[in-house]
C-alpha cells in the first residue's frame, strides 16, 4: 500500500512557542492511523500544521506532493477534510446548511443528493433535525455533524481530531463504529487524534505515540497494545 | 389625518433609504465586526459617477446598473487593498483608516465635481400615482426599488452557495477555510455588495435632496441609528431599524420638534439604544468574558 | 538604554524654543502671527484630545462640540456681559470640563468602536444644534456672534494681533505645564493602563470610572480653552465653524502629530494649520483629500506620527557603539501605539 501522507521533520510553533520538535510519521491509503498522547503534547498541533493553519518547518507530502506551506482552503481542494477539535460546526446555520457547506468545493454537485441520503443512512438523527439550528444540537450529534460535514467532500484523507471529546462513551462507540464502517466502505483513510488512547486503539490499524512535540513510540496497535510503558501511562493497566 | 398619512408614507421612502444603508453597514460589521463610517460617501461618490454617465447621454437605468457595478468593483478594491492591512489592528487604527476614506471620497467629489448644488434625475414619473395625494411616484418607485433589493439579497444569502458561505464566512471564519471557502474574497464580496447598495440607495435619494458632497451625511447618521435600533448584527433588524427611523423622523421633525432639529432625532437614538439596550431591537447581546 | 536629554539639556531646549516663538510677531507680518496664534490654539485643543483618545484610549470623533461649547462661552460672556476676555478662559474652561466628565459618565458604557460611533453622531448634529431656534437668542443663530479683538493691556506698544499671540502663547504654556505634570505621574500612568489593559488595571485598584470620566472632564476642559482663544482671535462664532469636519481635523492633528505625545500636539497643530495654506492653491478640496491620503499612510506607515518618529531617529543617531538591540518604537499595525517607557515627554 502507497503511502498517503508523509511527514518529515514537521516544526510548528505559535509565536515563539515552538510546539512541534521535528516529528515524522506517516499513513497508509486506506488505513487509519491514531496519534496518541497526552493534553498538550502537539497532537491537535500535528493536524492543524498538516492544514496549513499553523507556520510550519519541514517536509509533508500527500501523494507524493507537498502540502506544507500551502494554504488552508487550497489543501481541503486536495482531498483533505478536517475536522477540528471543538467540532468547529457553524452554529448559527441549520444542519443542512452545514452539509452544504462540507460540498462547497466539490465541482461535482450532481451527487449531492445522493451524499445527503448517504449521509443520513449513517446518522439518522441528523436527518431529524435537518432544519434545526446547529448549535441547539446535542455534543454527541454536533460531533456527528462535523464527520458528517468533512465526508461531504468526499475526502481522500480525514482528520478527526479528538472526536471523543466530553461525549459519553457510549455515542463514542457509535461514531468510531460508523467510521469503521465508512473506512472500509468508502476508502477514506482516517488520521485520528486521541486522549483515549483505549477507544483509538480499538479503531485504529497503526499508532504513533507523541510525547512533547516528539514522536516517541509507533506501531501497529496490537504492538502499542502490548507495550509495558503505554499500558501503565496511558491504558490504566 | 391626510397630511399625517403623508408624513408616513414619505417617511417610509426616507426610511426605505436608510434600510439599504443599515443593512450595508450590518453586512460588514457581521463579518468584521467594524462599522465602515465611510460607506456614506463612498454612497455618494457612485451617485456622482452615475450622474457623469447621464450626463454623458446614457440612458437612466443603463447608467443605473453600470454605476451599481462600478460601485461593487469599488467595494471589492477598497477592502482588497485599503482595508485588509488593517482588519487585524486595533480599533483606532481601522476607525482612522475609515475616516481617511471618508474624507478622501468626499473631497474627491468635491473637487472633480466642486460644491455647487446638483440635480439628479428620477426614473419615475413626475405626476403622482394614480393622482394620489399621499405618495409621489418617485417616493413610491423609491420604496418599491429598496424592497426589490432587500428581496433580491435575501435571496441570495438564503438559496445560493455563494451566499450560505458568505453567511458562513462572516461567522466562523475559521471553519470556513475548512470546507475550502477563501474567507478573504467572502469579505471582499461583502464590501462590494454593500457599496453597490449603497450606490443604490444614494441614487435613489439625490432627487430629492439634490447631488452635493454632503448629502450623504446626515443620511449615514440615520442608518447608524437605524443598525443601532434594529440590532447591529442583525441584517432584518437594520431593515425594519431603517423603516422606523424614517417614520419617526418625519412624524417627530413635522409634529415635535420642527424640521431644523431631526438630526438630533438620530443622535439621541443612537446615543439612547448604546446606553440603554446595545444589542438594539433583534440583536445578539454580547458578554465579554473577563 | 539610548541616551535620553537629561533634565538641564531639556530645559534648555525648551527655553530656546519658547524664545523663538516669542520672536514670531516681530519676524513676521500680522497674518502670519495670526496664523501661528491659531496653531497655539490648535495645540491645545489637540493636547486635550491627545489625552482622551491617545493616552487614555477613547476615541472621540466628536471634540469639535467642546471646542464650540468654548468658543460660545467666551462669545455669549463677552457679548452679552461684557466680562473681559481674559476671564471667559478660565469660565470656557470650566463649563467644558463639568460638560465633558457629564459626558464621559454615559460614555463609560461605550466601548471603542461604539464610543467613535456616538461621538461622530455628536460632531455631525452639532451645526443644527447650534442652530436651534429657542437658542437663538444666546447663539445669534446662523449669524453667529461677533467678538471684538481685544486691545493689549497697559498701553503695551504692541498691536492687537501681537498681543493675542504672547496671551495664547502664555495660556498655552501653562496648559502645556499643567499636562505635562499630569500626565508624567500616577495619574497619566493610570490613563495608560486603561488603555491598554483595562481589566488588569481595574484588578490592580486603578477606579477606571472616575479615571475615564476624569479624563473626558479634562480632555474636554483643555478643547474648551483652545475654543475660547479660537474664538477671539478669528473674532467670530457661527453654528457653521463647528462641522464634523472641526472634529475630524482633530483627529487628524493627533494622528500626524503623534498619539500619546504632548510635543505631537505641536506637530499636529502645524500640519493642520499649514497643509490648507499650501493645498488651497490647488482646489478648495485638495487640504482633505490630503488629510485622507495622510491618516491612512500615517497608519500604515507611521502609527506613532512625527513625534514619534523623531524620537525612534534621536535614538537612532544618539545610540551608543556597543548597544543592545533597540525596542522599536514604530510599531506595526497589529499593535498600539505604546509611550516608551511611560507617558513623559520626549
Amino acid at each position: 500500500m502507497a503511502a498517503l501522507l508523509e511527514v518529515a521533520n514537521l516544526h510548528a510553533a505559535y509565536g515563539p512557542t515552538r510546539v512541534l520538535h521535528g516529528i515524522s510519521f506517516g499513513l497508509e491509503e486506506g488505513s487509519i492511523t491514531a496519534l496518541l498522547g497526552a493534553n498538550g503534547a502537539g497532537k491537535t498541533t500535528t493536524l492543524r500544521a498538516l492544514c496549513g493553519m499553523v507556520k510550519t518547518q519541514g517536509e509533508v507530502r500527500f501523494s507524493g506532493a507537498r502540502i506544507d506551506g500551502k494554504a488552508t482552503e487550497d489543501i481541503v481542494r486536495l482531498g483533505i477534510a478536517h475536522v477540528p477539535d471543538g467540532r468547529g460546526t457553524f452554529v448559527n446555520l441549520s444542519t443542512e446548511e452545514n452539509l452544504r457547506l462540507g460540498a462547497y468545493v466539490r465541482k461535482d454537485k450532481s451527487g449531492l443528493n445522493d451524499d445527503f441520503e448517504r449521509i443520513y443512512g449513517y446518522f439518522p438523527r441528523l436527518k431529524e433535525r435537518r432544519h434545526q439550528q446547529a448549535g441547539t444540537l446535542s455534543g454527541g450529534e454536533q460531533q456527528m455533524l462535523a464527520v458528517s460535514r468533512a465526508l461531504m467532500l468526499r475526502p481522500r484523507l480525514l482528520l478527526l481530531d479528538e472526536p471523543s471529546f466530553g461525549l459519553a462513551p457510549l455515542i463514542v462507540r457509535e461514531i468510531f463504529e460508523i467510521m469503521r464502517g465508512i473506512n472500509q466502505r468508502e476508502k477514506v483513510s482516517i488520521l485520528l487524534v486521541e486522549q483515549n488512547a483505549a477507544m483509538a486503539l480499538d479503531l485504529a490499524d497503526r499508532a504513533y505515540l507523541i510525547e512533547t512535540g516528539n514522536v516517541v513510540l509507533s506501531g501497529t496497535s496490537a504492538e502499542i497494545k502490548q507495550n509495558e510503558a503505554v499500558r501503565r501511562s496511558y491504558l490504566g493497566y | 389625518m391626510e397630511t399625517f398619512l403623508h408624513q408616513v408614507i414619505a417617511g417610509l421612502a426616507t426610511g426605505g433609504i436608510y434600510a439599504s444603508v443599515a443593512l450595508a453597514l450590518v453586512m460588514i460589521y457581521q463579518a468584521t465586526h467594524l462599522v465602515n463610517f465611510a460607506q456614506g460617501e463612498i454612497a455618494m461618490f457612485a451617485t456622482y459617477i452615475a450622474w457623469t454617465l447621464i450626463q454623458t447621454g446614457m440612458p437612466y437605468w443603463a447608467a443605473f446598473f453600470l454605476t451599481v457595478l462600478i460601485a461593487f468593483v469599488m467595494g471589492v478594491l477598497i477592502e482588497r487593498i485599503i482595508v485588509r492591512p488593517v482588519e487585524q489592528a486595533p480599533v483606532l487604527s481601522v476607525v482612522v483608516v475609515f475616516i481617511g476614506l471618508l474624507v478622501i471620497f468626499n473631497s474627491m467629489a468635491g473637487w472633480i465635481y466642486t460644491y455647487t448644488i446638483k440635480t439628479f434625475p428620477s426614473p419615475f414619473p413626475k405626476e403622482p400615482p394614480f393622482g394620489s395625494r399621499l405618495v409621489s411616484s418617485h417616493e413610491l418607485g423609491a420604496i418599491c426599488v429598496t424592497l426589490a433589493v432587500l428581496a433580491l439579497l435575501y435571496a441570495f444569502f438564503r438559496f445560493t452557495p455563494l451566499g450560505l458561505a458568505m453567511r458562513a464566512a462572516a461567522q466562523n471564519p475559521e471553519s470556513s477555510r475548512l470546507v475550502g471557502i477563501r474567507v478573504g474574497w467572502m469579505l471582499a464580496l461583502g464590501w462590494g455588495l454593500a457599496s453597490a447598495i449603497g450606490a443604490i440607495a444614494g441614487m435613489m435619494v439625490a432627487p430629492v435632496v439634490f447631488l452635493d458632497p454632503n448629502m450623504m451625511a446626515g443620511i449615514l447618521l440615520y442608518a447608524f441609528a437605524a443598525a443601532l435600533v434594529g440590532g447591529i448584527d442583525s441584517p432584518g433588524g437594520a431593515v425594519l431599524g431603517g423603516f422606523i427611523v424614517g417614520v419617526l423622523e418625519n412624524v417627530l421633525g413635522a409634529y415635535v420638534i420642527g424640521n431644523e432639529l431631526k438630526l438630533s432625532v438620530a443622535l439621541v437614538l443612537i446615543i439612547g439604544v448604546l446606553v440603554v439596550r446595545p444589542s438594539g431591537l433583534f440583536g445578539k447581546v454580547h458578554v465579554t468574558r473577563v | 538604554m539610548n541616551q535620553t536629554l537629561t533634565g538641564t539639556q531639556r530645559a534648555i531646549g525648551i527655553a530656546v524654543l519658547i524664545l523663538a516663538a516669542c520672536a514670531v510677531p516681530f519676524l513676521f507680518s500680522n497674518y502670519t502671527t495670526f496664523q501661528c496664534t491659531l496653531v497655539l490654539v490648535y495645540a491645545i485643543a489637540l493636547l486635550g484630545l491627545n489625552i482622551l483618545t491617545g493616552y487614555n484610549g477613547q476615541i472621540s470623533l466628536g471634540h469639535g462640540a467642546f471646542y464650540a461649547i468654548g468658543a460660545y462661552v467666551t462669545a455669549i460672556l463677552m457679548d452679552k456681559y461684557g466680562v473681559p476676555y481674559w476671564a471667559t478662559i478660565p469660565a470656557a474652561g470650566a463649563v467644558c470640563l463639568l460638560v465633558g466628565f457629564l459626558f464621559g459618565l454615559p460614555a463609560l458604557r461605550l466601548e471603542g468602536l461604539y464610543l467613535a460611533l456616538a461621538t461622530f453622531a455628536l460632531g455631525v448634529s452639532l451645526p443644527q444644534l447650534l442652530k436651534y431656534k429657542h437658542l437663538e437668542h444666546w447663539t445669534g443663530g446662523v449669524q453667529g456672534i461677533v467678538i471684538v479683538k481685544p486691545d493689549p493691556p497697559f498701553g503695551l506698544p504692541l498691536n492687537p494681533d501681537q498681543w493675542l499671540y504672547y496671551f495664547t502663547l502664555a495660556v498655552m504654556l501653562v496648559m502645556f505645564l499643567l499636562g505635562w505634570n499630569l500626565l508624567r505621574g500616577r495619574v497619566g500612568r493610570a490613563l495608560v493602563a486603561i488603555r491598554d489593559h483595562p481589566i488588569a488595571a481595574e484588578a490592580m485598584g486603578v477606579n477606571n470610572a472616575m479615571y475615564k470620566s476624569l479624563a473626558f472632564g479634562v480632555s474636554a476642559m483643555y478643547t474648551g480653552v483652545a475654543g475660547a482663544l479660537g474664538a477671539i482671535a478669528i473674532q467670530f462664532v457661527a453654528p457653521d465653524s463647528f462641522t464634523i469636519f472641526l472634529s475630524l481635523t482633530f483627529l487628524i492633528g493627533i494622528v500626524i502629530g503623534g498619539l500619546a505625545s504632548i510635543p505631537g500636539a505641536i506637530f499636529g497643530a502645524i500640519f493642520t494649520q499649514f497643509v490648507p495654506n499650501i493645498a488651497d492653491q490647488l482646489s478648495k478640496a485638495a487640504p482633505w483629500a490630503i488629510y485622507g491620503i495622510f491618516l491612512i499612510g500615517f497608519m500604515y506607515v507611521m502609527p506613532v506620527g512625527v513625534a514619534g518618529a523623531i524620537r525612534i531617529l534621536w535614538a537612532k543617531l544618539t545610540r551608543p557603539k556597543s548597544s543592545t538591540p533597540q525596542r522599536s518604537g514604530n510599531q506595526p499595525l497589529g499593535q498600539k501605539p505604546t509611550v516608551e517607557g511611560g507617558p513623559h515627554v520626549s
